[in-house]
């Protein structure tokens, strides 16, 4: 039986008095891609923000109801947002490197959270992330030249081999591929794939083909409602909402 | 014709040619059949004309304030009497700054009488604009309008005219700021020469010691004058080194609570309170630097024993620095805040702190712009003069210590200029080679700050 690893329960996020999210109820199964559609605006990345509370750090947004991953809730008092992050991996629409050389993009993660004990280690740990994001063999030479001088889609990949250098349990995109190319998208996906073993991946995407491709999960959302949650193939070939037939025909959206 | 009756004929027949050029322009399309009409709309066709009956007026009118005292003098010496010339050991210029203090109302008893008639005829060619030369400009100006009344016809774009008269406009005016820098760099540049064929350039630039007052008659006990500037540069060295220990911790760290920690609504209340103090006035400053604190630190330092000055190079300094807060806080606040905030959120979803996330991602994506907004204050602290006359004294004392008093570039050229002067004496040409220094170092460092802010610019927008 597959085994559930976050479970939203009934939650609610406002912006100020705005609702942005209204009782949402999901389970998200363990080392499985699951993937968030749903016309934009309809709280897609509000969703995927409460699951590493990065909603915490906006100001006047505030939610109800419960998260829990491994059956802890995540906002309870005692939890520190900050431990919760090094568990839940982000990566965001706009590839983000920090200006710094791309082996510091890396290493930093494992720096702050004191994972390696000598420098060595460090190396290791950062050629392995590397490797695991798919980007290590084409720019093993340049590992000291700055992030930023990548290509966008070397970037990206950039940004997951970051999120992956702390190895969380979880890991969410939000709309990964929005700012790539097709080649670079093609390969970010493919990586989403492999990932897919021993991370558990929540994705946002506005492409249906994308979703259709990479999750095993779908979640269809619409004004801040959860319509339809299925699995992939039968929420694309036979949804049983109206709305969800609408949206993937392109009748909204 | 005085310049009144002047301006009434020129204001009035620009307001008449305007309309009557427009009037003609409209009469034209009146008659004409759509398509051959002309290109631009009626009032470009008055506007074009009343351009060019000004600019031939301003422009004359320009060029003869400008060469008139010239033209005034070459006539007063044509009118020297050749008995006075021989009076004058036969130097005329003498004849005519002698004319031009008469003419002033400087009139001495006894002063000759051939004198003041030439004064007389000096102030009369002076203030007294002959009608012909207003009727010769209104003719130009007549001229100019009238050509271009004949222009009006379907082959005269004038919008395109008027447009191009514009661009030339703008740009006459801003040559003329930087026409005026440039006057400034070689009157200093000309004064700083002669200094320098009386003071060897090194030993301006190396000397250590500085006393600038020079004998002026032979009997006087004064020096001869030494102008080694390392006392002064120091100085300036040292109070500016005070002021920006000061200036920067606290300008920085504000800028960071602002940018970083202040809710959005308190920072819109701090952030015009912090700029407030930039706004005070030097002088200000200055009072709270001499009366406050300098006698607050000598008392300091006399209840532990020691003895200073309540004049002293860290009373003005740190005063400086309290100034220059604002510069700092304000300027990297900016920084800190156009600093993309997918870089924080980038951190933060590493699991990294606030804090973390500041020093290791935010400062160091800040930093070029945060250097270019300390070395835009390090140049305005170089530039202060207020407060260190007020609090630092004048001693040019060439010393490491903070609570000695020093003297600035800034203040040297001060003293140096207020006063009675001699314009040959390298007292008062040393104010030129210290003003031609300072130029030349704030406009290296504000040329430096300004490269490393640009390119921190480019790389985020
Ligand atoms: N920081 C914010 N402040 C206020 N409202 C927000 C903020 N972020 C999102 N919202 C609002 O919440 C709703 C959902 O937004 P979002 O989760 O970004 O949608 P999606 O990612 O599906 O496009 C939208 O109506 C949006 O306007
Ligand atoms: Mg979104």
């Amino acid at each position: 039986m597959q085994k559930n690893k976050i479970e939203a329960k009934k939650v609610s996020v406002f912006y100020n008095d705005k609702k942005a999210l209204n009782e949402i109820t999901l389970s998200i199964p363990e080392k499985k891609v699951t993937s968030l559609i749903g016309p934009s605006g309809c709280g897609k990345s509000t969703f995927l923000r409460c699951i590493n509370r990065m909603n915490d750090t906006i100001e006047g947004c505030s939610m109800t109801g419960r998260i829990l991953i491994d059956n802890k809730d995540i906002n309870e008092k005692s939890l520190d947002p900050v431990l919760l992050r090094a568990r839940v991996g982000m990566v965001f629409q706009k590839p983000n490197p920090f200006p710094k050389s791309i082996f510091e993009n890396v290493a930093y993660g494992p720096k702050i959270h004191g994972l390696t004990q000598s420098s060595d280690e460090l190396n290791e740990l950062v050629e392995e992330s590397l490797k695991k994001a798919g980007l290590f063999s084409e720019i093993k030479d340049r590992i000291h030249e700055p992030g930023t001088s990548l290509s966008g889609g070397q970037q990206q990949r950039l940004c997951i081999a970051r999120a992956i250098s702390i190895s969380p349990e979880i890991i969410l995109m939000d709309e990964p591929c929005s700012a790539l190319d097709p080649i670079a998208t093609a390969k970010i996906e493919e990586l989403i794939d492999e990932l897919a073993h021993n991370f558990t991946i929540v994705i946002v995407t506005h492409s249906m083909q994308q979703a259709a491709r990479v999750s095993k999960q779908t979640a269809f959302f619409h004004m801040g409602n959860l319509i339809e949650v299925g699995k992939t193939d039968s929420i694309f070939s036979n949804p049983s909402e109206k709305k969800t037939q609408d949206y993937i025909t392109g009748k909204i959206g | 014709m005085g310049f009144w009756a002047f301006f009434i004929i020129f204001a009035s027949s620009a307001f008449f040619l305007h309309w009557y050029a427009t009037n003609k322009a409209l009469r034209f399309n009146a008659g004409i059949k759509e398509g051959s009409k002309l290109p631009s709309l009626p009032q470009y066709y008055g506007l074009y004309t009343l351009l060019w009956f000004i600019i031939p007026i301003l422009s004359t009118f320009l060029i003869w304030t400008i060469f008139k005292p010239f033209l005034v003098d070459y006539l007063v010496i044509q009118k020297i009497p050749a008995n006075l010339l021989n009076s004058f050991g036969g130097n005329p210029s003498l004849i005519l700054s002698t004319v031009k203090a008469i003419s002033l109302q400087n009139i001495f008893p006894g002063t000759k009488q051939e004198l003041i008639d030439l004064a007389k005829y000096m102030n009369e060619l002076k203030y007294s604009t002959s009608s012909s030369f207003y009727i010769a400009i209104l003719f130009l100006g007549l001229i100019g309008s009238s050509f271009t009344l004949k222009k009006i016809s379907s082959r005269f774009r004038a919008r395109q005219s008027v447009e191009s008269v514009n661009i030339k406009l703008l740009i006459f005016c801003s040559t003329i700021a930087i026409l005026t820098t440039i006057g400034i760099v070689f009157s200093l540049i000309f004064e700083a020469i002669r200094f320098f064929e009386q003071i060897p350039f090194f030993d301006f630039l190396f000397g250590l010691s500085w006393s600038p007052q020079t004998a002026i008659r032979e009997d006087q006990v004064a020096s001869s004058g030494a102008f080694g500037a390392i006392p002064i540069f120091s100085g300036t060295l040292l109070i500016t080194v005070i002021a920006m220990s000061v200036s920067i911790p606290v300008g920085l760290l504000s800028a960071i609570y602002l940018s970083e920690y202040a809710t959005n609504n308190l920072r819109a209340f701090l952030k015009p309170i912090l700029e407030i103090l930039a706004g005070v006035p030097t002088v200000v400053y200055g009072f709270f630097a001499a009366i406050t604190v300098g006698p607050f630190l000598k008392g300091l330092a006399d209840s532990f024993g020691f003895s200073i000055a309540s004049e002293s190079a860290i009373a003005a300094g740190g005063v400086m620095g309290i100034m220059i807060i604002p510069f700092i806080s304000s300027l990297s606040d900016d920084v800190i805040n156009s600093v993309p905030n997918s870089l924080r959120d980038g951190s933060l979803a590493m699991g990294a702190t606030k804090s973390e996330t500041i020093k290791k991602v935010i400062l160091p994506a800040a930093l070029p712009g945060i250097v270019g907004a300390i070395l835009l204050a390090v140049s305005r602290a170089i530039g202060e003069t207020m407060i260190v006359v007020m609090a630092a004294g004048i001693a040019a004392n060439l010393t490491a210590n903070p609570f000695d008093s020093v003297t600035t570039v800034t203040v040297q050229i001060v003293t140096l200029l207020v006063g009675d002067q001699e314009f040959d004496s390298p007292k008062t040409l040393a104010a030129f080679a210290l003003g031609i220094t300072l130029f030349f170092v704030t406009l290296v460092l504000n040329l430096y700050a300004l490269k490393i802010v640009k390119k921190y610019r480019e790389k985020y927008d």
